[in-house]
């Protein structure tokens, strides 16, 4: 069995229960995914509340910490939205350190990292992409639509343009979801993969171990990136749905 | 950017086709449904809570501070405007003021020379004067006393001669045939 396996790669993914709880018979027991939700959670919380807790026209490291990850979010809000994205804030404030810290926390060894998940992702990626169509009809009516024929296209491409088009409207939550969780879970595969090979080649496994080093910190860049680019993704999915015509 | 988020979007099958053989190996928990009621009711949980905390809390206190900050900065360089302007303007007060200031001194110093040359003109004047009539006043002295000199000479030498004479002829000749001799 994989679980038995010491040095399984996919071991580190697997769900474990730490209270099972049933409710009207399903099963919403809190899980070690449900911990390290709590772990994301409270590590925002604590870098926010530490943060915000003496604030000072100077600040200070954790003040100068919570402002640079505000700045950094409402910039990119702002240069990829507009001032029409500002009631989106809490939002895509909220997206980015759940995920940021999710992805990071699931670097520590022996953890787990929840985006690894594609339901988790997939629910965010939903979510988005429920919230966008409906913003983009309320926002525009049935001028919505016209996102599925850009303008300047002959009309003769129409039948070419406008399913290819939906499709690719169809498949942002599946590709936004699928990239975050394929790169969480590649990653921490290979992560595992070499960590094994130190283990089995014993005396010769500084090479694999020179490897991990570096790799790790690729990993922490794309733990990082990743969070960026599912960020910046939702704060443009999120200006095709207010400014249908760019 | 644009770049990196494309070779992401490219990259990203890849890295999916990777998982799906780790899932036909060994079954990956990713699959397994019956965890997903508890995942997503926790999800929903912790970032309903999340963003509650974001929206009621950070998002308030942290542009409150970075709005106050911006304030007292913009405020900052209000006042160090207003300084400065201040500045500038005394500085150009100064300038006037020594500007007319020196133009004062020259006129002082123009003036001053100008009453000097004209003091020194008369004495000069005075002096000359005192001098001229000295001078003629001397030459006045002079003559009268070259005139005396002549007349006690004459004197002298007539008296000179009739002594002289008188030794040697009996017929001592009168003062006025002297004269005519002398002469």
């Amino acid at each position: 069995m994989a679980a038995d396996n010491p040095i399984d790669p996919i071991h580190q993914f697997e769900i474990s229960k730490i209270a099972d709880i049933q409710l009207g018979g399903i099963d919403i027991s809190f899980t070690n995914s449900s911990l390290f939700m709590v772990f994301a959670l409270a590590a925002t919380m604590a870098l926010f509340v530490i943060g915000l807790s003496k604030k000072s026209i100077i600040p200070n490291r954790m003040q100068m910490l919570s402002e640079l990850s505000y700045n950094f979010i409402a910039n990119m809000l702002r240069d990829q939205v507009g001032d029409q994205g500002r009631a989106y804030f809490p939002f895509i404030f909220s997206l980015f350190m759940f995920i940021f810290f999710c992805n990071f926390i699931g670097l520590i060894p022996y953890t787990f990292t929840v985006t690894s998940h594609l339901i988790v992702t997939f629910a965010f990626a939903g979510l988005i992409f429920i919230a966008v169509t409906i913003i983009g009809f309320v926002k525009n009516g049935l001028g919505y639509l016209r996102i599925f024929y850009p303008s300047g296209i002959p009309i003769f491409l129409a039948p070419l343009i406008v399913p290819i088009e939906i499709i690719s409207y169809l498949s942002k939550p599946i590709s936004l979801s699928v990239r975050l969780c394929a790169n969480m879970l590649a990653g921490h595969s290979i992560l595992k993969i070499f960590a094994g090979f130190i283990v089995m080649l014993g005396f010769l496994g500084f090479a694999p171990l020179v490897f991990l080093v570096v790799l790790y910190a690729l990993e922490t860049l794309i733990a990082a990136l990743q969070a960026y680019i599912f960020t910046i993704l939702t704060c443009i999915y999120l200006n095709d749905a207010l400014h249908p015509d760019h | 950017m644009k770049i990196l988020l494309k070779a992401f979007l490219l990259t990203a099958p890849i890295n999916f086709a990777y998982a799906a053989e780790g899932q036909k190996s060994a079954g990956l928990p990713q699959m397994d449904i019956s965890t997903f009621p508890s995942q997503l009711f926790w999800l929903v949980i912790t970032f309903s809570l999340l963003y509650l905390f974001m929206w009621k809390f950070v998002i308030p206190k942290l542009g409150a501070t970075i709005e106050e900050r911006r304030d007292k900065i913009s405020n900052d360089i209000n006042d160090a405007d207003n300084l400065n302007t201040e500045a500038t303007d005394i500085l150009k007060k100064y300038d006037e003021q020594m500007a007319s200031a020196s133009q004062e001194s020259n006129e002082i110093i123009t003036n001053s020379k100008k009453a000097m040359l004209d003091h020194l003109e008369t004495l000069k004047k005075e002096n000359e004067e005192k001098v001229n009539s000295l001078i003629s006043e001397s030459q006045a002295k002079i003559k009268a006393q070259e005139e005396k000199s002549k007349i006690e000479i004459r004197n002298a030498t007539l008296d000179t001669v009739k002594a002289i004479v008188s030794r040697y002829i009996e017929n001592i000749p009168s003062d006025e045939e002297i004269n005519k001799k002398l002469n």
